[in-house]
Formats: C-alpha cells, sequence, structure tokens
C-alpha cells in the first residue's frame, strides 16, 4: 500500500515538474525574447529593454524558472502585461467564475447522465433505451459552442429567461450568479452528459448479468429496489472514474464557453493572454489548468488502486 | 460481412450522412450555388429565399456556398490531423510492441501518457499562438494529439496478435520484423484502427470548428463553420438562421463518422456490441 502511494506520488511530481519544465520553455525560451515576443514588431529597443527590466529577464532561465514555481507557493505570480495588475489578483478574482461554473457542468452532467443512462439500461433494447441512445448520440456530436449559442437564441432573445451573456457578479445576490452560470453550465455538460450516459448504460448492464443481482431478486426484492441497492452502486465506479477523467474535457470546454457567454472566468482570461501576448499571465494560467488536470488524474488513479488492490500491482487506470 | 455491415442501422446512416458530407465537399470543388467569397454588401443578412437558399450573412455571402466550401475545408482537417496520427502513432505503436519493455517501448508510451495529461484545446492555442493562426497549423495541432491514441492503440493490438502461434512460425521461417508486421500484424489491426480513425474524425472536425470559433483556426476569406458560428452570434436576434446552419452541418457530419465508427465497431468485432 505504502509502496503504491509512494510511486504514484513520485509519478505525479515528475508530470508535473515536466509539465512545469515544458510550459516554462514555450513561454520565456522558444520565442528567443518574451519582451521582444510580447511587445511585437513595432516595439523599439528602449521599451524592450525596460520590459526586460520589469521581467527580470536578465537572469539566468534556471534562476527565473525556481522563481516562478516558488510563487505558486507564495502566491507572487508576476504582473500581467497587458492589465498592469499581479497575476495572483486576475486569478482570484475570475476564478469565483470558472470554479462554480464547473462544478454545476459536472453536476448537471452527471443528473443527466447517470439518471437516462440508468433508465436506458433498465428498458434495455426497448424503444426508450433507443431513443435515450439516439439522443446521446446526438449529444455527442452537437459541438458545446452551438448549443450554447441556441439556448442564447430561445431561452434569452425569444424567451427572455436568462441573460444572454455576461456576469454581474456574487455581490449582486447568489441568484442572478446562479442565473448567468446556468445555461453556460447545460452547454458545457451536455456532451459530458452523453458520454457518461452511454457508459452508465453499458456499465449498468454488465451488473445485471452478476450473480448478486440473481441472489437479490430471488430473496423477494423488487426490480427497482435491486437496481438501486445492488446495481447502480456496482456500476458506479467506472462511471465516477470517468466523470473525473472528464474533468480535463470540462476545464478546456470553459475557454470556449466562457467566450461565448463573454463570462468573465479563467477561461476567458487564458484566451485573451494568449491573444494580447501577455505570456507572464499565459504561463501561470496553463500551469494552473495542466496542474489541475493531471491532479484530479492521479487521485483517479489512487482511487481506484485503494478500492480495489489488483490495479496497484499494474500501471494504472486504462493501460 | 458487407450483408452484415449493411443490416446494421448505425453502419447504413453514419455511412449515409458520412457519404452525403464527402459528396457536397466534392461537388463544392466544382461548383458551389454562388462564388462562396464574393461580398454584397446590397444584398446582407437576407433570410433564406430562393435566390439564396440558406440566407445570406453580413457582407452579403451567400451561406449555402459557405457551408459547402466548409464541408471541404473540414473534411481535409479531418484527412490530415487522422493522417498525421495514423502514420505516426501506429508506426511508433508498433515499433514499441516489437521491443516491448524496452527503453524506447517505456519511453515511447511514458510520452504518450505526458501528451494525455496536456488538455489538447489548451495545447492547441498555445501552439497556434506561436505558430500563428491559420489552417495548417491548425491541423497540426490536432493531428499531434492524435499520435498517441493511436501509438497506445496499435502498441496493445500489435503485442494480442504478436503472441499468436503464427508469427512465431514466421519468425521461424526467418521472416524479418519489418516484413512480420507488414505482412501479419497489420492487416490484424486494421479493424480497430479503422473504428478509431472515424472517431478521431469526428474530434478533429469538432476541434476544428472550436479554434476557428475563436478565431484562431481558418482565416477568412476561406469559409469554415466555427467562423461562421463565430460571426453569427453579432446578429443573433436579427439574423438567428446565420446561427442555425453551420452548427447543424458541424453535428451533421460529426454525427455521421460517430455513427460509422460505432456500426464499424459492431461489425469488425461483433463481441463488442453483447458488452
Amino acid at each position: 500500500m505504502f509502496a503504491f502511494l509512494a510511486r504514484r506520488l513520485a509519478t505525479l511530481l515528475t508530470t508535473l515538474a515536466v509539465a512545469a519544465i515544458l510550459i516554462f520553455a514555450v513561454t520565456e525560451i522558444l520565442p528567443g525574447d518574451p519582451a521582444a515576443a510580447m511587445l511585437g514588431l513595432t516595439a523599439t529597443p528602449e521599451t524592450v529593454a525596460a520590459l526586460r527590466a520589469e521581467l527580470g529577464l536578465d537572469a539566468p532561465a534556471f534562476v527565473r524558472f525556481f522563481g516562478w514555481i516558488a510563487g505558486f507557493f507564495t502566491g507572487d505570480l508576476g504582473i500581467s502585461y497587458a492589465y498592469r495588475v499581479p497575476v495572483a489578483g486576475l486569478i482570484a478574482e475570475r476564478l469565483p467564475v470558472t470554479l462554480p461554473l464547473a462544478i454545476m457542468a459536472s453536476l448537471f452532467a452527471s443528473i443527466l447522465g447517470i439518471t437516462l443512462g440508468a433508465l436506458a439500461a433498465s428498458r434495455a433494447n426497448s424503444l426508450v433505451d433507443s431513443a435515450l441512445m439516439a439522443g446521446a448520440q446526438v449529444g455527442l456530436a452537437i459541438p458545446n459552442f452551438w448549443f450554447g449559442i441556441l439556448m442564447v437564441l430561445l431561452f434569452s432573445i425569444t424567451l427572455g429567461w436568462f441573460p444572454a451573456g455576461g456576469f454581474p457578479g456574487w455581490e449582486t445576490g447568489f441568484f442572478k450568479g446562479l442565473q448567468a452560470l446556468f445555461l453556460p453550465a447545460i452547454a458545457l455538460a451536455l456532451p459530458q452528459g452523453a458520454v457518461l450516459a452511454r457508459l452508465t448504460r453499458t456499465a449498468v448492464l454488465e451488473a445485471l448479468g452478476e450473480d448478486f443481482v440473481r441472489t437479490a431478486r430471488a430473496k423477494g426484492l423488487t426490480r427497482g429496489q435491486t437496481l438501486r441497492r445492488h446495481v447502480l452502486r456496482n456500476a458506479m465506479v467506472p462511471v465516477i472514474t470517468m466523470l473525473a477523467l472528464q474533468f480535463s474535457f470540462l476545464i478546456t470546454g470553459t475557454i470556449i464557453i466562457e467566450n461565448v457567454f463573454a463570462l468573465p472566468g479563467l477561461g476567458r482570461l487564458i484566451f485573451q493572454s494568449v491573444g494580447g501576448h501577455d505570456l507572464v499571465t499565459v504561463k501561470s494560467l496553463v500551469m494552473i489548468y495542466v496542474g489541475a488536470v493531471i491532479l484530479v488524474n492521479a487521485l483517479v488513479d489512487i482511487a481506484y488502486g485503494l478500492i480495489d488492490p489488483r490495479l496497484r500491482f499494474g500501471r494504472g487506470v486504462g493501460r | 460481412m458487407i450483408g452484415r455491415a449493411l443490416r446494421h442501422p448505425s453502419f447504413v446512416l453514419g455511412l449515409a450522412i458520412t457519404l452525403l458530407v464527402l459528396g457536397v465537399a466534392f461537388l463544392a470543388t466544382f461548383w458551389t450555388p454562388h462564388d462562396a467569397t464574393a461580398m454584397r454588401i446590397s444584398a446582407r443578412l437576407r433570410p433564406p429565399s430562393a435566390t439564396n437558399w440558406l440566407g445570406t450573412d453580413q457582407f452579403g455571402r451567400d451561406v449555402l456556398s459557405m457551408l459547402m466550401m466548409g464541408a471541404r475545408n473540414a473534411l481535409l482537417v479531418g484527412v490530415v490531423a487522422v493522417g498525421i496520427g495514423l502514420s505516426i502513432g501506429v508506426a511508433l505503436g508498433m515499433m514499441a510492441a516489437t521491443r516491448e519493455g524496452s527503453l524506447a517501448d517505456e519511453a515511447i508510451m511514458r510520452l504518450c501518457d505526458f501528451t494525455f495529461a496536456f488538455p489538447a484545446v489548451l495545447t492547441a492555442i498555445l501552439i497556434l499562438t506561436f505558430l500563428g493562426p491559420g489552417l495548417v497549423n491548425a491541423i497540426l495541432a490536432i493531428g499531434i494529439f492524435n499520435i498517441p491514441v493511436f501509438a497506445r492503440i496499435a502498441r496493445g493490438a500489435s503485442l494480442q496478435v504478436m503472441a499468436r502461434d503464427y508469427i512465431r512460425a514466421a519468425q521461424a521461417a526467418g521472416r524479418s520484423t519489418f516484413g512480420i508486421l507488414h505482412r501479419h500484424v497489420l492487416p490484424n489491426i486494421r479493424g480497430i484502427l479503422i473504428v478509431q480513425a472515424s472517431v478521431q474524425f469526428a474530434l478533429a472536425i469538432l476541434a476544428e470548428a472550436g479554434l476557428s470559433y475563436l478565431g484562431i483556426g481558418t482565416q477568412p476569406p476561406n469559409p469554415s463553420w466555427g467562423r461562421m458560428l463565430n460571426d453569427s452570434q453579432t446578429f443573433l436576434a436579427q439574423a438567428p438562421y446565420l446561427a442555425i446552419f453551420p452548427g447543424a452541418a458541424i453535428a451533421l457530419a460529426v454525427l455521421g463518422f460517430n455513427l460509422l465508427g460505432d456500426g464499424l465497431r459492431d461489425v469488425l468485432d461483433p463481441k463488442s456490441k453483447e458488452r
């Protein structure tokens, strides 16, 4: 057990370190002179020199790298070039939009996916099953940003139920904040919900074929009771794993969806910073996104190992 | 096998949709109802009519012609991005399989794991920031992420095939490793690769649409479905049809390739249907 955890932790730290080196290389070493890259072709040598001094680019690369990494622990990630404010502050300001959005989307996706998937499995090969699985297939094909635009068309422009975009801020009221995030969360949840519905159906069908189901029915439990108490519980392991692994798609989905709904979150910030060549902000934001994905994947791997001891000796999930 | 395929509803529907998209893209090479890039400001934002079946956009361009040209674009992305993944990924995966447990195998597989840890859209955005926006760079950015997908699948499937007796027989008969891979392994893993290729094709179309929606994929005046959707948002209240048609085109193309993949999986591997 201890060896398993130590091995997973070592892999996690190595992956994070390689990711950090790669991101640092792409943003600070590959462009040649990051100051010149940020200022563009029209910059004078004086302004480039001034920015170089401001960013501390004259220090050796490894000193800058470790300074940047230390910043994640001290909260000093430098000053954003485009916004002229501390990057850490920008992130703290935008996180209350992206985090609730991602949580709401996960919630919607799980409710939608697990309920419909279980329903389809319990009526396997019926018309309901076929209709639900056809719906899931369409849900997978619809780009989430198009779904977002269609919802704006219907619920904002035609019916006026929700704002078409923007975020009023949580200080204007909890309900108003939720209302602004509702459509974006649904748009993000659609493809994830479709994936989960298909997976839940397969997992439930597999569990339905197990001996313990026959035992449960034989001892007099109804179909519904068996489904709730025995089948769903067993089918949930792969579904929860998938939900966690889908996290990667979900948080990158925020980059596009926050643009569709003009939400001032991390996704929009990353896109604007990339567009504005604000490498100071891009570097730390990308690290946060990638770090979050790596961390979640590692946690899933560890949780899997804890649940199923056989996996501790293998190479992990899905290999 | 063809008989079984033609009785499979998802396969038939997927094939029909895919052929429709292919047909439209092929037709667009020779003919579109109007010039897809010609602007006529006097005819801007016209709703669907007999002259412009799907209406005109904010520059008076014919939406149907743009959609047709967009189909060519989407297919080009799919073909090249999946081609990159297939050619490099399968070669790497098979090479890793022949040297199972070696340093090269370990290095290739760890590199694949590592690529999976990076969110694809985010990395594509980063790559496009440095290489500059555009169709070719978008295809490259999408293609890179197909490499580990095919490498993993090719390695796993090759290992299974290589454990069979006829491979040992071929080795005993003195065939070279390359000869064995080419003559015996590749034909046996072709099915699983084709299935995955159609899934990746659909994902590539979605990814390009997303990147073009963000303005860093296909650049104007080349029509692209994602970019059309982005442009449509400004005129959503005035001209909702501008948002409906390009999105429907993306969804239809993706649905077609996904269904084709599902159908092929069932036909090529009947056991998977029971699962």
